[in-house]
């Protein structure tokens, strides 16, 4: 509890001085990160699963990584690359890790100041089958993070009241769906909504709360793939030995059916001789608790360094 | 509230590195109450430590400490054997009860499983669905301990989900009853505060933490000069299960109390997922005369004598009809008036009520005002 009580404190901090996020990162030493051990990799893996990226929305998360990794830029796509072994030449070889979410983003704004969605990261008229079938269901009666122009805004997902179902029919067993979504954030009319900074577009996510159990699990939304890429972050900032050039990138759209991000690095940056994508298991993919073991997050940071070095 | 259909529905590096990661992993701001009047932040510290307090039915111990520290220093409380807590003011004739639940809505471990897993039993009336695939929490004696509620198989795509069970983690039944998890251990998901835009906030088990607030804050405001008969109030337990703290109190007090207020949700329709047939309190215009719900029925004279008290103090209220029963109907049958009080809430029982907190403040005026002069 006297974690929950210090992100309290850190939250209040945070809203007031945004730049203490990006000063932290930016201060974060250099290989550190290896020194610190499982204890630091948690640190950093908790972090990841705490961002946010809907797909096609990422760029906060790919500045906090160029403030995190040294010598990383963004490409006109939006990913995060970083070169390793400069100059070193062949092989050429790619590390890289997906770093985008399925999500949502505004669609409308109603007269009473209520927010309606449209589902990104998995197209309506194709849908890509889903890790869970109830992913929509999980917005229904919790928390979002709306990112306005003005900052996140907290909402929820209005849902009926219990009470009041009393004596009507029983409700139909359909799941709910994001067509079902009306989001509160307190506003109580159009204009309201729009003073928050909030437009059609904006990115809508569950808020982010990654949450430690058991002996070193990590629950959260799309854990896996974040803890993913905190491997290939701690694998970077542990300054390996590498064979031949290796470019590690942190690509983003690939939930589009083009897979743009990581089309766009072998276009502009390949061709690579092999290719390595960081993964990790998470049981009950695509929920909301989403669960990594931060054993697993150890040894795919392992292998990544091994790669990097020229192992197999 | 009670639901009453029963549905059941590197010590400093490392420190750097976690601080970035809970300033990131918390990405809603807390948005600054700069603006508030006093009446507003008063009623937001009272109600957010409440809120934040975790009593499911028959485990209210928490929320009942948390009451009393609330309190003013020159209150003096009893508990009963039922868990209700009770402070008695004034003296004579007519005797009146407030009463407002302190319990919430959750599970009771119900056994432990091989595997370590919990199944679980629920307390009060909810959509399990809104629990499923979310942390939780589970309140042994020796703290809490995190784990999650086990979402379904894909496959099965039906809006309500098969029996909830939690994952703590453990393994192995005896890893987790080494944490201290037990068989009647409670079980919630974890609870924060949440300012909304403008004056509305966000939280879960604002039923009927709302209604403690009020009475703490007409306590801490009232003019003792101008009480001229017994005053009761009473926090009370069980409420969510079958209004079983309150039956106890209306018990022992019998035919004594002239009229009771139960302080409690006013379930409202606004919303636009519920029909407006009923139930129609907008959320930030007042307090609301709970004049009919699934429990009693306030008299029609008492219903005017509320408006006219509210009248008499510029206090913002409005009256309805909404469902689900209250505390104040355990009084009725020893021919106490039931005289019901409570404010607009939205999406009851959810892990994101929503309340305004200008009708907190209004609801604690009320009950203030009832007070010294009715």
């Amino acid at each position: 509890m006297a974690l929950i009580k210090r992100a309290r404190w850190l939250r209040g901090y945070g809203a007031k001085c945004p730049w203490v996020i990006g000063g932290l990162l930016a201060a974060y030493p250099l290989s550190r990160l290896a020194a610190q051990g499982t204890e630091g990799l948690a640190g950093l893996a908790t972090r990841f699963a705490a961002f946010t990226a809907v797909s096609g929305y990422e760029q906060a998360v790919t500045d906090s990584l160029v403030a995190l990794l040294p010598g990383s830029t963004r490409d006109r796509a939006g990913n995060v690359v970083l070169t390793l072994g400069v100059g070193r030449g062949g092989p050429k070889r790619l590390a890289v890790c997906p770093l985008d979410e399925p999500g949502y983003v505004v669609g409308n704004i109603t007269d009473d100041g209520y927010l309606t969605l449209r589902r990104v990261g998995r197209s309506p008229s194709t849908p890509a089958a889903p890790a869970w079938a109830l992913f929509d269901q999980q917005l229904e009666g919790q928390r979002v993070t709306l990112f306005g122009r003005k900052g996140p805004v907290p909402g929820v997902v209005a849902v009926k009241s219990v009470h009041l179902q009393r004596g009507r029919p029983a409700a139909a067993e359909q799941p709910f769906t994001v067509d079902d979504a009306y989001v509160d954030v307190g506003a109580a009319t159009r204009d309201e909504a729009r003073a928050l900074g909030l437009e059609v577009l904006a990115p809508v996510a569950l808020t982010k709360r990654p949450l430690r159990y058991g002996s070193g699990l990590i629950a959260a939304p799309s854990a896996g793939r974040r803890s993913a890429c905190a491997a290939l972050a701690a694998a970077a900032l542990a300054q390996p030995q590498v064979r031949g050039t290796v470019v590690v990138a942190f690509t983003v759209q690939s939930l589009q059916s083009s897979d743009a991000g990581l089309s766009s690095v072998k276009r502009l940056l390949g061709p690579f001789d092999q290719v390595s994508v960081a993964d990790v298991p998470a049981k009950f993919p695509g929920t909301a608790v989403e669960t990594v073991a931060l054993s697993d997050v150890a040894g795919a940071m392992r292998k990544l360094v091994e790669w990097i070095g020229g192992g197999r | 509230m009670r639901a009453s259909d029963g549905r059941t529905v590197g010590r400093s590096d490392g420190m750097l590195v976690l601080a970035g990661a809970l300033l990131l992993s918390i990405s809603p701001t807390v948005r600054l109450s700069g603006q508030d009047t006093s009446r507003i932040s008063e009623a937001q510290i009272v109600l957010s430590a409440l809120v934040e307090s975790y009593g499911v039915s028959g485990a209210e111990g928490p929320v009942r400490e948390t009451v009393k520290r609330l309190l003013p220093a020159w209150v003096k409380t009893d508990t009963d054997s039922a868990g209700n807590l009770w402070v008695r003011l004034g003296q004579g004739d007519p005797v009146v009860v407030f009463v407002a639940h302190l319990d919430e809505i959750g599970f009771l471990v119900d056994s432990i499983l091989g595997d370590g897993t919990l199944t679980l039993r629920a307390r009060g009336g909810f959509f399990h669905s809104l629990f499923e695939g979310q942390a939780a929490l589970v309140h042994t004696a020796r703290g809490d301990v995190p784990g999650v509620f086990l979402p379904r198989d894909s496959a099965f795509t039906r809006h309500t989900p098969p029996p909830l069970r939690v994952d703590v983690g453990a393994g192995t039944r005896a890893a987790a009853l080494a944490l201290g998890v037990t068989a009647g251990s409670t079980v919630t998901m974890l609870k924060q505060y949440l300012r909304l835009a403008g004056t509305r906030a966000t939280g879960r088990s604002f039923d009927d933490r709302v209604g403690d607030a009020a009475q703490i804050l007409a306590l801490r405001h009232l003019d003792r000069t101008k009480l001229k008969h017994t005053v009761i109030f009473i926090w009370s337990t069980r409420e969510e299960i079958g209004l079983e703290g309150a039956a106890a109190a209306a018990a022992a007090l019998g035919t004594t109390p002239r009229r009771v207020h139960a302080i409690d949700t006013f379930v409202s329709a606004d919303s636009p997922l519920e029909r407006p047939n009923f139930a129609v309190a907008p959320l930030g215009r007042g307090a609301v005369a709970r004049a009919a719900d699934n429990s009693a029925i306030t008299p029609p004279a008492y219903v005017d004598s509320l408006v006219a008290v509210a009248q008499a103090r510029h206090i913002a209220f409005q009256v309805g009809t909404t469902n689900g029963g209250n505390d104040g109907s355990t009084f009725t049958p020893y021919g106490v008036p039931d005289v019901a009080l409570g404010w607009p809430l939205r999406y009851s029982h959810s892990p994101v009520e929503v309340v305004d907190l200008r009708d907190v403040a209004s609801l604690a005026d009320l009950v203030q005002a009832l007070v010294e002069i009715w």
